[in-house]
């Protein structure tokens, strides 16, 4: 059974604000406010007929080992997740027994990575690539949900390593020397020690680990932070939206291949270009947005959900695709078709250290305000801890983005192909108005550009 | 005339008689990992009374570990997953070891190879009481008189049973009631969910019946303990003994940790 994650980033968004950033693409993230505990969903994974793996006496591929490609399928190589496959119906977890691998070795494929345990069954996992082991994402004893990443696996033919150039003195020499698995799979390190890099403006990639296993430890981050201090810093470390990648030592060149997010959204976004762009900005009046808001915060009875304006704009955009049923359309460039979409499958950007994801909630037409808070809840908890399934983000057929959230006035967007419309929403802010007598309102109004 | 099976797989017969079962699950073990041939182990009860814990299972949460100290009953931790049972002279087992190349109509999974082991056994308890396959269990009616456990490796999978033929009231108070019990359990206390397999069958038609139901979908080949290679050892066992210095620590850090819990 194949659980096919396949990630698309179509979305750059360029701000049109004053404080432009240079080259590296703008996430937009969607963190209106973190929900408590979002409605925990069975994870359903499709499952395909057994039949196709075993394939008779001949058939030596192992069935329950999986493969989910992380990143584009033309971005040549990378990391593959592997998740822990159906092991049978309605069996929606096991529990880990043990690794058979450690973080670093290399594996053959149909090679056992762990054993778990499903009720009565033990049942060894296998690989079905030949690679090295980047990521153990459990131990022993852990409770497994079916679809959950087991394991990243480091595959061979991804041999883009982190290139300096070798002239360049100092503090740039130990990371030469480092393993060539290091820059492959980028830096072991717990989210802690992430976080503390990226607070202080380093990449994670760039420090040497004096950890197990060459993993980074907080003390090797703020060594390399010491060091840093000495050394001519030529990009804004300090905005939060620049990756570290552009930390340079002195003042060579240095190459910073794209892999991953970066190097899929730039085919995608490229695709998207080519497509005849119409832009359309308005000044919309929020204040009886702003007043429903409030009202639904003052009456909200249960404390695990979080109103935000996402959610009303959500519904309210369904609520005119209804009347204009052209813009939830798709287009179909060889039969010069336009499919109209009869649901309103809406995607909601979202930026996670992993890259922008556009998981989309299905069918907002048949949707109240609620579920659509708790299924947007849901959505961001799966893409900040990346276990969106496919499902989460195929099928979209209108994509909202709320620049808003990180303060822009508007962006402009580029289209989610093959979706035939996209919303940016800027932050909602109070301005004076004029009335037709001269005298001055207060009006909540939000730019949005289509 | 008996009419010559060709075209099916072998499958190498095993019959013990009260085999001690740690032999028995360290053999089984062994075979799973290290052999390429099918087995079916039949062992007609075990020497003694002896506790046998699923691979992942918590010594403290599934036995009363004082009385088991006490009374030196011998634990076990088996390589496969599922339950803990107390087995004794009055416990059979019946275990298959497949390739599952020589089994193609059976899905390496956990729920098929127990579905196919459901029909096998349907045949043996073929008229008699009401034979079901309830989740994991084989029943007679709505009451268990057969726990089940696998291991599935890439090629090869075992799936052993233990069969209450009989059992005591006193051995089975070793045991305390799971957390993880089958829906069709409900409510029910221990003697009303379990039967006594010796109430539907004989003892010696049993173990006939059952080998002969392996004989429908193999070429059976007996063979005596001492007829079976055990050159091969390289395998990892994860089958063993738990010491009694093991079962004492743990009862001692489930007492501690209990009256924090009621301190605080």
């Amino acid at each position: 059974m194949i659980a096919r994650r396949i990630w698309r980033s179509h979305r750059f968004l360029r701000p049109f604000s004053s404080s432009s950033v240079c080259a590296p693409p703008l996430l937009a993230p969607y963190h209106s406010q973190s929900f408590a505990s979002p409605k925990s969903r069975p994870f359903l994974v499709p499952c395909l007929s057994l039949m196709k793996w075993c394939e008779g006496g001949g058939g030596s591929r192992s069935w329950f080992s999986n493969e989910a490609m992380s990143i584009d399928s033309d971005a040549g190589g990378g990391f593959i997740d592997v998740p822990l496959a159906q092991t049978g119906e309605g069996i929606a977890e096991c529990e880990l027994l043990k690794w058979f691998v450690k973080e670093g070795d290399p594996v053959e494929e149909f090679q056992p990575l762990c054993e778990v345990q499903s009720d009565k069954a033990t049942i060894e996992i296998t690989s079905r690539f030949k690679g090295k082991v980047a990521l153990i994402s459990h131990a022993p004893g852990d409770i497994i949900k079916v679809g959950e990443t087991l394991v990243k696996l480091a595959v061979e033919d991804s041999h883009d390593a982190l290139l300096v150039s070798s002239d360049t003195p100092g503090n740039v020499e130990p990371i030469c020397s480092q393993p060539k698995l290091d820059t492959l799979v980028g830096a072991l390190s717990t989210p802690a020690v992430r976080t503390l890099a990226k607070d202080l403006g380093i990449d994670i990639n760039l420090v040497t680990g004096s950890g197990k296993d060459g993993r980074v430890l907080k003390e090797d981050v703020l060594q390399f932070s010491g060091q840093k201090q000495n050394v001519t810093d030529s990009a804004p470390s300090d905005n939060p939206f620049i990756r570290g990648d552009s930390v340079s030592t002195s003042f060579e060149d240095q190459i910073v291949p794209l892999r991953g997010f970066n190097r899929a959204m730039v085919k995608t976004m490229t695709m998207a270009t080519k497509v005849p762009h119409f832009h359309f900005v308005e000044e919309i009046n929020c204040d009886a947005l702003v007043k429903l808001k409030h009202f639904f915060k003052e009456h909200n009875t249960d404390s695990t959900v979080k109103h935000t304006f996402l959610p009303t704009l959500i519904k309210s955009l369904s609520m005119a695709l209804t009347k204009y049923p052209y813009v939830n359309g798709c287009f179909n460039e060889e039969s010069l078709e336009i499919i109209l979409k009869g649901s309103h499958n809406i995607g909601v950007a979202m930026a996670t250290e992993h890259g922008l994801v556009v998981p989309n909630i299905k069918n907002v037409q048949s949707l109240s305000l609620l579920e659509i808070t708790r299924e947007m809840s849901r959505l961001q908890h799966l893409a900040t801890n990346n276990k969106l399934s496919p499902e989460d983000v195929t099928g979209g057929t209108i994509t909202l983005s709320n620049i808003g959230a990180i303060g822009g006035k508007f962006g402009s967007p580029l289209l989610n192909l093959p979706e035939v419309a996209i919303i940016a929403l800027g932050r909602i802010e109070k301005v004076p108005k004029f009335k037709e007598d001269g005298s001055v309102y207060p009006a909540s109004t939000m730019m949005v550009r289509i | 005339m008996r009419v010559k099976r060709v075209g099916l797989p072998l499958v190498n017969v095993v019959k013990l008689r009260g085999t001690p079962i740690l032999q028995q699950l360290l053999l089984e073990e062994r075979l799973l990992r290290s052999s390429s041939a099918n087995w079916c182990i039949v062992n007609d009860g075990t020497n003694r009374p002896n506790i046998v814990m699923g691979l992942s299972g918590k010594p403290c949460e599934l036995v009363e570990l004082e009385p088991v100290i006490r009374d030196r009953v011998p634990f076990i931790k088996r390589f496969t997953g599922g339950g803990t049972v107390i087995v004794d002279e009055n416990t059979l087992f019946v275990s298959l070891i497949c390739n599952r190349n020589d089994v193609p109509d059976v899905q390496p999974y956990p729920r098929s190879v127990m579905a196919w082991s459901g029909s096998l056994y349907s045949q043996v308890f073929n008229g008699i009481g009401d034979f079901q396959l309830r989740e994991n269990d084989y029943v007679f009616g709505d009451r268990k008189f057969g726990g089940n456990a696998q291991s599935i490796t890439r090629n090869r999978w075992i799936h052993h049973t233990s069969f209450l033929w009989d059992y005591s009231e006193s051995n089975m108070a070793y045991l305390k009631l799971p957390s993880r019990v089958p829906q069709y359990r409900l409510e029910r206390d221990h003697t009303d969910f379990v039967c006594k397999m010796k109430d539907y069958i004989e003892r010696a038609v049993f173990i006939e019946k059952t080998i002969k139901a392996v004989g429908t979908q193999f070429m059976l080949k007996e063979l005596s303990l001492d007829e079976i290679d055990d050159s091969c050892r390289e395998h990892i066992e994860t089958t063993r003994l738990l010491t009694l210095d093991e079962l004492k620590e743990t009862l001692a850090k489930t007492t501690r940790s209990e009256s924090i819990a009621q301190a605080v």
